[in-house]
């Protein structure tokens, strides 16, 4: 198959490269912008870990073809955080031991950047449901509902206790 | 609590490793740029069991991009055999090749290997490799296995039974005769896998200069992989490095070398030119490796109160196709701790595993899971028999403190373990007398709640004399370095291989308290054959233990000859007064401590730049190794409660409540501990309720998707309440016992126990997982409750 030349804006940048017309977002943002911090874990759009936002909005990379995505503004990983500056998502993450491996935890974050956009006082079951979009194979989903809820009431600007 | 001793362990600190992930700057072996790199992709068998008649390549190789095809006879030039042959009683010894040249023996197994450009290419090609099969008639059951006129997975073994192991001790035959009543139960555990979020991947790199292979892959175990990997080869240990970078979970799935990680290697080495590979989740549903498939029998002859004065135990594992571990390596060792909390003597076992045409099993996060089931089922069968209550049946046989240390049948040596006191802590929480009471009102308005006990003793770390009374070739040492550096700064390893758990917090802690350090200066170095010392790595729930302990160890080395260099300097006589404390050489003065004007940085620069200055006969340097043999085996010990409501009419559960009692001793990090518990619960429960790979009659796997092969979500788990205790273990560095695995062995039965709790006025019970709201429907229906 022929490669064609395909621009995608992320994270605020044009990015320009050749690839195949079916070439997958998620394998155009790790290899031809070198973004890796959006992990691929099922390729058929099960497991979450490869979630960027759309226009804001949470996607699966790996049902996207990169070529689909120009003309929309796509974010990754890299633009939420960083060291010595996380956000408040990640830093609650981080106070409250809401990831392991770390391999889902950039496609977690990204939903839930989203998420808490939309739905500034969530409840458990609302998190709980939100999160049923990505697999963790070794938290047991607690420690990151307990994160969310955290973030949430700081986003609030609610007093909040420190770490446990 | 006896963590109070401690200034570092048990600290609560959050965790080290956490930035790079939250920000997507980890480093997985796919973020790992490798110019020119070429990828691999296999071909698998359509069939369950299949002659390979032959084998076109050509219409592959003519595609653009396609570097190579190689088959079984290419690698079987390149490589040696696996050879499976620990010299075992009733084990049969076995061989491999790195890729089948005669017949596929499961559906998913690789019979040629396409290299090319990039992945998307090698896939395309990957598809045009044309093999001819003869088909065989599979073998897709444990019980069809067994039978004399069953296919043979392997030819050269005179039959499917790969190993057969029984042992009888004490007296349990006439036990069995005059016992008040025999109690018998079925427990059927069904096949699953590890399922990381990260499937399995390598990159291989030749340097035909130094004739040298550099090899990534996520692995639990660096040092074993790399002498295994570099047998196969026909290479020395000298010309093989492994990297296990960051990895997305291991589980037990990324312990043994793959064939498919073999043959990347080799192809690199012919080819001369880097080799990467990335299974997808197809593959690692079909193809990795599965574990679990269990059918247990037991027979307890009881008194009148319950008491059990014989047990038997029968144990099937389905162990499918090849042999990447012993046979006897997972089963047995439920055999060998099934007893756990409980005073029995009269003991016998009968363990069978049999091949079949299914992916080879590997350990899973609790390979010995079914255990505590088993047993508190049984406890949970003798109290519905006799009509006596689960918790007094559980009182009645329990091990008390004053037994301890207790040698079980078997004859291992159960110490500083503690499940009366779970036990009880855990019935306390949870108001065991309001639950029944609870239940009985409910139970009249037709809502069935259930309550379940599970009862674990976790064998967690194996030492080298557990491994041969098992009769599991291996050594449980364990290998660490400690390097204070000429700035001060502390560097330290041992030969773990992280997969997430977060040793580089758990094991500063470790280092930090034996030095005297804050754990903020003590960066731990994993994973890298060349960086690391000679340890056995991850496996079970050595970690604290082996990990920690020999780290801490060494660290006290270190801590001993940093003082005696602060005497010197300071003119004392020796070190009794000397203390570190937060890299600071502290003086004690009648009964108060005061900073020496001394800090680690003075004593490293002495050590380093000023060798003249040291004690005479001391050598320059502050570089330290150690190795370390752990007790036989090491237990942690914990209670689970749950508590389910089971709707009659379409057999869903839904969980009320899940609480556990968990004493796993000195705690090196109870932020990680933590961590490990909840995710082995989920683990456990997830497996319990939903987790099924499932084949057909004919062997074909029907959970090649994560459509099929379904997980919990986090819609689907409890919240999980924990009471933490902290008994330590006399015979281990710093108390130490390690855990990781218990979660899963309770949580498998606990949940069970629940629901058959729940189901019992419809004089039913639940005997086989997974706990499918079908399967349940299917035992109540046509029941009325009492």
């Amino acid at each position: 198959m022929d490669k064609q030349s395909i621009t995608l804006t992320v994270n605020g940048r044009n990015i320009e490269f050749k690839a195949e017309p079916r070439k997958l977002l998620s394998d155009a943002l790790r290899e031809d912008c070198h973004l890796t911090g959006t992990h691929v874990g099922c390729e058929h759009g099960v497991c979450g870990a490869c979630t960027v936002l759309v226009d804001g909005r949470p996607a699966r990379a790996c049902l996207t073809y990169a070529i689909q995505m120009e003309g929309h503004e796509i974010s990754t990983i890299e633009s939420v955080g960083e060291h010595g500056a996380l956000s408040v998502l990640q830093q609650a993450m981080h106070e409250l031991h809401g990831l392991q491996c770390g391999f889902c935890t950039p496609g977690i974050v990204m939903t839930f950047e989203a998420f808490l956009r939309d739905h500034p006082e969530p409840t458990e079951e609302q998190i709980r449901d939100a999160l049923s979009g990505n697999l963790c194979r070794c938290t047991g989903y607690q420690n990151i509902v307990a994160a969310i809820q955290l973030a949430a009431q700081r986003m609030r600007g609610e007093p909040v206790g420190g770490p446990r | 609590m006896a963590q109070d001793k401690f200034r570092h362990i048990g600290s609560h600190v959050p965790r080290k490793e956490d930035e790079r992930l939250l920000t997507g700057r980890g480093r997985y072996i796919d973020d790992i740029a490798v110019p020119g790199a070429l990828h691999a992709c296999f071909v698998r068998s359509p069939h369950a069991h299949a002659r390979i008649v032959s084998i076109d390549a050509q219409p592959a190789l003519d595609m653009p991009g396609v570097v190579a095809v190689v088959t079984g006879k290419d690698l079987a030039a390149w490589t040696t055999r696996h050879r499976m042959a620990p010299p075992i009683d009733g084990l049969q010894a076995v061989e491999m090749d790195t890729m089948p040249t005669d017949k596929a023996r499961f559906q998913g197994d690789p019979v040629a290997c396409v290299i090319a450009q990039d992945r998307y290419l090698a896939e395309d090609a990957a598809e045009q490799v044309a093999v001819t099969y003869e088909v065989l008639p599979a073998v897709t059951s444990m019980w069809q296995a067994l039978e004399p006129a069953s296919p043979r997975v392997d030819e050269t073994l005179p039959s499917n039974l790969l190993s057969h192991q029984h042992a009888e001790h004490g007296e349990v035959a006439s036990q069995m005769q005059n016992a008040h009543r025999v109690v018998e139960s079925v427990f059927s555990q069904h096949r699953q896998t590890h399922l990381p979020i990260e499937t399995r991947g390598c990159i291989a790199v030749w340097d035909e200069g130094r004739q040298h292979l550099t090899f990534h892959v996520g692995t639990q175990v660096p040092h074993p992989y790399r002498t295994t990997l570099a047998g196969r080869l026909r290479l020395s240990e000298s010309q093989v490095t492994v990297i296990s970078p960051d990895v997305g979970g291991g589980f037990g799935q990324k312990i043994a070398l793959y064939r498919e990680e073999l043959a990347v290697a080799a192809v690199a080495r012919h080819l001369k030119r880097p080799v990467r590979w990335r299974e997808d989740r197809m593959e690692n549903l079909l193809a990795s490796s599965q574990a679990r498939e269990d059918h247990c029998r037991t027979r307890a002859a009881v008194d009148a109160q319950g008491r059990v004065l014989a047990l038997e135990l029968e144990i099937v594992e389905d162990f499918g196709a090849y042999s990447f571990y012993p046979g006897n390596y997972l089963a047995r060792v439920v055999a060998m701790i099934l007893t756990g909390p409980y005073k029995i003597q009269n003991y016998s076992y009968d363990v069978k595993v049999v091949l079949s045409n299914k992916v080879g099993n590997g350990p899973m996060r609790a390979p010995m899971s079914v255990t505590s089931w088993v047993m508190e089922g049984t406890m949970d069968a003798i109290a519905r028999s006799l009509q006596l209550d689960p918790v007094a049946v559980r009182r009645t046989n329990m091990i008390e403190p004053g037994d301890l240390p207790y040698t079980m049948a078997t004859g291992e040596v159960l110490a500083d373990i503690t499940p009366r006191e779970t036990m009880e802590a855990a019935l306390a929480a949870i108001d065991y007398e309001d639950f029944r009471a609870r239940q009985r009102s409910a139970r009249e308005r037709g809502v069935y709640l259930g309550l379940g006990i599970c009862t674990v003793v976790e064998s967690t770390t194996y030492g080298s004399k557990f491994y041969k009374a098992a009769g599991i070739p291996g050594s449980g040492h364990e290998a660490a370095w400690v390097r204070i550096e000429p700035s001060g700064v502390v560097n330290a390893s041992c030969g773990l291989g992280a997969t997430g758990q977060g040793y580089e917090t758990a094991l500063s802690n470790a280092v930090a308290e034996g030095l005297g350090v804050d754990p903020s200066c003590v960066q731990i170095q994993l994973g890298h054959t060349d960086v690391a010392p000679y340890g056995m790595g991850s496996r079970g729930a050595r970690g604290g233990t082996a990990g920690g302990g020999t780290l801490y160890l060494c660290a006290l080395d270190a801590r001993a000859k940093v003082l005696a260099i602060a005497a010197q300097r300071l003119g004392l006589a020796s070190c009794e007064s000397l203390r570190m404390r937060d890299g600071r050489v502290e003086q004690q003065f009648d009964s108060q401590w005061r900073d020496s004007g001394m800090g680690l940085v003075d004593v490293a620069r002495t050590a380093y730049l000023d060798p003249l200055a040291l004690p005479q006969g001391m050598g320059p340097g502050l570089e330290f190794h150690k190795t370390y043999e752990p007790p036989p085996m090491t237990y942690s010990n914990s209670t689970h409660v749950c508590e389910v409501r089971v709707d009659a009419n379409t057999g869903a559960i839904a969980f009320d409540r899940y609480l556990v009692a968990e004493d796993c001793g000195t705690v090196l990090s109870p932020v990680v501990v933590e961590g490990q518990q909840h995710g082995a619960i989920a683990m456990g429960l997830s497996g319990s309720l939903f987790e099924h790979v499932e084949y057909d009659a004919n062997g074909q796997n029907l959970s090649g998707s994560l459509a099929e092969y379904l997980v919990a979500t986090a819609h689907e788990l409890p919240h999980f309440e924990i009471i933490s205790m902290h008994t330590p273990n006399k015979a281990t560095p710093a108390g130490i016992k390690g855990m990781a695995e218990g979660g899963v062995m309770g949580a498998i039965g606990a949940v069970t126990n629940a629901v058959n709790d729940a189901i019992a006025p419809f004089g039913v019970t639940a005997t086989r997982q997974p706990l499918t709201p079908m399967y349940l429907r299917d035992l109540m229906r046509g029941k009325q409750p009492d």
